[in-house]
């Protein structure tokens, strides 16, 4: 069985900037992702504050991260600080 | 609340302007109208037509989207969106009618005063929705967002031209000199109001879709302090007009800035370009720099324009309405409108399964074409109307009516998901204009 940590940031890997064709981790927008028990606590931005997508995509985390076995809580923030810039793209990501 | 800083509305003035664009390319090539013309009132109907009709309409119905996304907020009295479309749509018909009533259609007279008067109703509802939203103190800070709110000036400024001007030729009691409004009344349009407006939007989207750091440059604020110039002379013309003064000093001054404010408008956006982080940037970014190229030739035939009129002053307003705000335009709305097609369709699914990209619902080559075609037919018309070339002028419309008709079916297509395969595309499409308030119902057929 996958441990839940590994399954968390695999999902994570899975949710995809619809825009770039990117993962939400290659383009830096997770800031933080936490595993407690089963309870999964993930700190995320978006490329812009008035982004249309802000809360599908927080809601398409959640989704991800409750769908890894082993989690069953899980608690999604939105955070514009710091504010993401390209900067924050994993250098690989294009 | 999932999708509250979107207006459902952007769509419906979209497909109003496409059909206004459209509309007014066929009413030039059955009316004859070319170089040397357009003071006949059929050409004044076709042009406010295509000013008002398509890329009032196009830039309005951005600006509803988009102030939202500047803010950070949801759009304030949102419902005002619809009568606001109704009415300049409706305005802008209206006031063309009128236009055909001077040349002789006299059942059509009366749509003259009409036609600024919804304009102005239409336009004073969007004014309070998009100020409403935008003053914060936060937002006020943005160069870009101070842009967007002095386009609304520039847009004042235009329908006080356009009505003394109305007034003047329905011979009531207001009379002003119109060769010394005319230019004035370009100005507040083409300057004032819709350039600014897109410097405006085009400093977040050219950040967003090139990924390119958004920090605010000198040039950017400078760019603000000269349109803010700009906007001050012309209101200043406006008063010299209504005292019965020249505006010809005002005009040589407005010609300076606006030189300046545009190279530097420029310089900042290849900075922009040159930090991008997006390798190959897409589709309506390449031909936004064609776009571009037409804002420099505007730019740099204003002057002489300015103090020869005639066949420069046709070409140089050409190349701005139909080189540069209407390239810009065409190419972003088609990513634009497959960006909002995305969210309505695919957003609610994200994380929950694999879905496409946005530019997956678009076919870039074909686009590509239809934007080659439309830049190149915009360029050869600049040229005709330079040379006094008529043939070539309606040669090159029906090229810009050809160019169009191909983005309007790329629209539909996007809007159809027709490039995506069967198997990724919904049971039921989402309408063509009419809004998605993105119901649980779509959302749970799409699952399927």
């Amino acid at each position: 069985m996958t441990d839940p940590r590994d399954g968390l940031l695999q999902a994570l890997r899975g949710v995809v900037d619809p825009e770039t064709g990117r993962d939400l981790m290659a383009m830096g927008m997770i800031y933080e992702a936490r595993l407690s028990g089963g309870f999964a606590q993930v700190t995320m931005t978006t490329t812009s504050r008035g982004c249309p997508l802000t809360e599908m995509l927080r809601q398409g985390v959640e989704a991800a991260v409750l769908a890894v076995p082993g989690i069953d809580r899980a608690e999604v923030c939105l955070t514009w600080d710091p504010p993401w810039t390209p900067d924050r793209m994993e250098a690989q990501a294009f | 609340m999932p999708g509250k800083t979107l207006s459902p509305w952007t769509l419906s003035w979209f497909g109003s302007a496409m059909i206004a664009l459209v509309l007014a390319l066929v009413l030039a090539l059955a009316l004859d109208i070319g170089p040397g013309g357009f003071d006949r009132p059929e050409a004044l109907a076709v042009v406010h037509l295509f000013a008002l009709g398509w890329l009032a309409q196009v830039m309005l119905g951005a600006l509803v989207q988009f102030v939202p996304v500047l803010a950070a907020r949801p759009l304030a009295h949102a419902r005002l969106a619809l009568p606001a479309l109704l009415a300049v749509s409706c305005g802008t018909l209206a006031l063309a009618g009128g236009f055909l009533g001077l040349n002789g259609l006299a059942t059509l007279r009366p749509f003259f005063l009409l036609g600024p008067a919804l304009l102005g109703a239409g336009f004073a509802m969007l004014t309070v929705m998009i100020l409403a939203t935008l003053v914060t103190r936060q937002t006020l800070r943005l160069a870009e967002v101070r842009m967007v709110m002095l386009a609304l000036v520039g847009l004042a400024g235009l329908w006080l031209s356009g009505v003394a001007m109305v007034l003047t030729l329905e011979g009531s009691g207001v009379v002003v000199d119109l060769s010394q409004a005319l230019p004035l009344h370009l100005l507040f349009g083409i300057g004032g109001f819709l350039t600014v407006a897109a410097f405006g939007v085009s400093y977040k989207l050219f950040a967003m879709f090139l990924i390119a750091p958004e920090g605010a440059s000198w040039q950017r604020h400078a760019v603000f302090a000269l349109a803010a110039l700009m906007a001050g002379l012309l209101l200043g013309g406006l008063a010299l007009l209504a005292a019965g003064g020249r505006v010809m000093p005002v005009l040589i001054g407005v010609s300076a800035v606006s030189v300046a404010g545009c190279g530097l408008y420029l310089h900042d956006v290849r900075r922009l370009w040159r930090a991008r982080r997006r390798p190959v940037p897409e589709v309506n970014m390449a031909w936004s720099r064609v776009a571009l190229g037409f804002l420099a030739l505007a730019v740099l035939l204003m002057p002489l324009a300015v103090l020869q009129g005639g066949a420069l002053a046709e070409a140089g307003v050409f190349a701005a309405l139909v080189g540069w705000l209407s390239t810009l335009t065409l190419s972003q709305m088609i990513r634009i409108t497959a960006f909002l097609t995305w969210i309505q369709v695919f957003a609610p699914l994200i994380g929950r399964r694999k879905v496409p990209l946005v530019q997956q619902l678009t076919q870039p080559r074909r686009a590509a074409w239809a934007l080659a075609l439309w830049s190149l037919s915009a360029g050869a018309a600049a040229l005709c109307l330079l040379a006094g070339a008529h043939v070539g002028f309606r040669l090159a419309l029906g090229g810009l009516l050809i160019a169009a008709l191909l983005i309007l079916s790329e629209l539909v297509a996007i809007r159809s998901l027709s490039h995506l395969p069967k198997s990724e595309r919904p049971a039921r499409l989402p309408p063509l204009i009419l809004p998605v308030f993105l119901k649980p119902s779509l959302q749970t057929e799409t699952q399927r």
